[in-house]
């Protein structure tokens, strides 16, 4: 689809860093299906060794689009990350209407594979308008030792 | 310069160059933290006073007014939402209720009643406030208005006879019986009729009402809802039943209603204002680049790399926020100090890129054609997807509306379509 650009789990808790965890941010991040479980795995290390902070990690599956408050409800003290593994499309657009509950909900992670990625990007102008930055994610040790 | 952790040296954190710069950058700015660039005018008539001005002007003098903001994804509607409340404010009647919509209720579905059930809840809050500074008395029937009213929208729980069950600390003669409430907040809403919550909204209004209080309802959200047919069912029997009454309603509105042949916005609602993306004009890129000067940028980019990501917002002002925390974000990244041209050409990128997924052949062609041509049917379906998107943003300038695709997507854009 794109050119986003690539990013690891290393680089873009040093960018969260930046802002600080807390602060309302949202990342697209596109990574392939078979590596969604170690790229969780990676941002949970990197938020704790970087940023002393937890993960909450929830399966796009499990949310209810009814409960999307209860699901980001006090989700700021952790940096939250929702996976989907598969299209959902009443959970997007439930996101996309009540997205203002990701934006005060401090650092929320979305992880999708390109083809989801692609899906929801066209199909939610307003969550696409509160992104932060659409990344391509990829396992520390499949990118390489480049930590700069 | 690099970070320096020997004993007995000033240790240099680069995040303290960044972070109150990316904190500014948040795209809503509260009014009174001083980051907000009010516009000198409407933006489709330099003649006309700044929508807010507009709004508030005609909420103090004609009470009972019903107004829409409608504008494109991003282009400050809640800003201006924002100034008209701190300009109502000035007077000390004013009973301001400023609220966003989807904060309050699920906007999956359509529920009727869920604005006047939100408004009226909020209002109570707004008459306790009042009476306490009087020091008068809340009249009787106030209280258990609102009650039911928090009932009907938020539901209950009751506990009503049925067989013996098996709770270790309840009454074995009770079951436990969830009633859905209105607002959809966690569970399944009942249809309501809106004129039972409207007879409730009217009884936490009346104190206010008879004090001769200047009541203005700020709504924010719906235009997250984009379809004008939902917009108009969740909205419509809300207002009516406001109508009539000394209360002022602002709402945001989808911007496709703007261009909905049903001319519903504009037959329905008594004053409606449009904001257009900031044209590439002298006087908005002013405007644009004065936003991000009050947020400190200069402090850290050249004016160039301003004007270049006021250039590259198309006028749409989350992405010039958005253009600015990404270059920023790009620079920290970079171990710099100050944000630089490759960092605003990568942010540009990045943002582009962003526009250009999930755009298919019909798209292209049509974005071909107004690159090209010039010319853009907002009747056509695609057309219209494009504009929701902010894919292509729509001008307005010397009196005449015009349409332009996204400057960083036109930026990206692979040469043949």
């Amino acid at each position: 689809m794109t050119d986003a650009s690539t990013t690891t789990a290393f680089r873009l808790v040093r960018r969260l860093a930046a802002i600080g965890h807390q602060n309302p941010s949202l990342y697209l991040l596109i990574c392939d299906a078979t590596a969604l479980s170690l790229i969780q795995a990676d941002l949970a290390a990197e938020l704790e060794v970087q940023l002393g902070v937890g993960l909450r990690a929830l399966a796009a599956a499990e949310i209810r689009p009814e409960r999307l408050a209860h699901a980001f409800t006090g989700a700021g003290e952790r940096a939250t990350l929702v996976s989907f593994n598969h299209w959902l499309p009443k959970l997007v657009s439930a996101l996309d209407r009540n997205i203002v509950l990701l934006t005060t909900a401090g650092a929320v992670l979305l992880l999708m594979t390109q083809e989801i990625a692609e899906r929801m990007l066209a199909t939610a102008p307003n969550l696409r308008s509160r992104l932060t930055d659409v990344l391509t994610i990829k396992a520390d040790l499949a990118f390489g030792s480049d930590h700069a | 310069m690099g970070t320096d952790s020997k004993p007995g040296t000033v240790v240099f954190d680069r995040r303290q160059v960044y972070r109150p710069f990316l904190e500014r950058l948040n795209p809503i700015g509260s009014p009174n933290a001083d980051l907000i660039i009010p516009r000198s005018h409407d933006p489709r008539n330099s003649g006309e006073p700044p929508i807010h001005v507009a709004f508030a002007n005609a909420a103090e003098l004609s009470r009972g007014m019903q107004m829409a903001l409608v504008g494109g994804i991003g282009s400050g509607k809640t800003t201006e939402l924002l100034l008209t409340q701190k300009v109502l404010s000035r007077h000390s009647d004013a009973v301001n209720v400023s609220v966003d919509l989807s904060e309050f209720t699920d906007l999956n579905e359509i529920n009727t009643g869920a604005i006047l059930a939100t408004a009226g809840m909020r209002l109570y809050s707004k008459l306790l406030l009042r009476l306490k500074k009087s020091g008068e008395d809340l009249p009787d029937d106030v209280k258990p208005a609102h009650a039911k009213l928090r009932e009907l929208a938020l539901g209950t729980t009751k506990w009503v006879t049925d067989e013996p069950v098996e709770f270790e600390d309840e009454d074995p003669n009770m079951v436990r019986v969830e009633v859905p409430g209105l607002m959809r907040l966690r569970f399944p809403a009942l249809r309501r009729k809106v004129a039972e919550v409207q007879e409730l909204f009217l009884i936490i209004a009346a104190p206010l009402l008879e004090a001769d209080a200047q009541i203005t309802l700020l709504i924010d959200g719906l235009d997250r809802l984009i379809r004008p047919e939902i917009f108009r069912e969740f909205a419509e029997q809300d207002l009516q039943a406001i109508k009539g009454t000394k209360i002022t309603v602002i709402m945001v509105a989808p911007l496709l209603l703007w261009y909905d042949k049903s001319r519903f916005l504009q037959d329905y609602f008594d004053l409606v204002k449009h904001i257009p993306a900031a044209a590439a004009g002298p006087e908005d890129s002013t405007f644009l680049s004065n936003i991000l000067e009050r947020r400190g940028a200069l402090d850290l980019m050249d004016r160039s790399q301003v004007d270049s990501i006021a250039k590259y917002s198309g006028g749409v002002l989350r992405d010039l926020l958005t253009l600015a925390r990404s270059a920023a974000e790009y620079a920290y990244r970079d171990d710099e100090d100050r944000i630089g041209r490759p960092h605003v050409t990568a942010a540009i990128a990045q943002l582009g890129n962003r526009y250009l997924v999930g755009l298919g052949n019909s798209h292209k062609r049509l974005i071909r054609n107004l690159l090209e041509n010039y010319a853009f049917d907002v009747d056509n379906s695609t057309a219209r997807e494009l504009l929701v998107n902010r894919q292509v943003l729509e001008y307005f300038s010397g009196g005449r509306e015009s349409f332009a695709v996204h400057p960083a997507l036109a930026k990206v854009l692979p040469k043949s379509a």
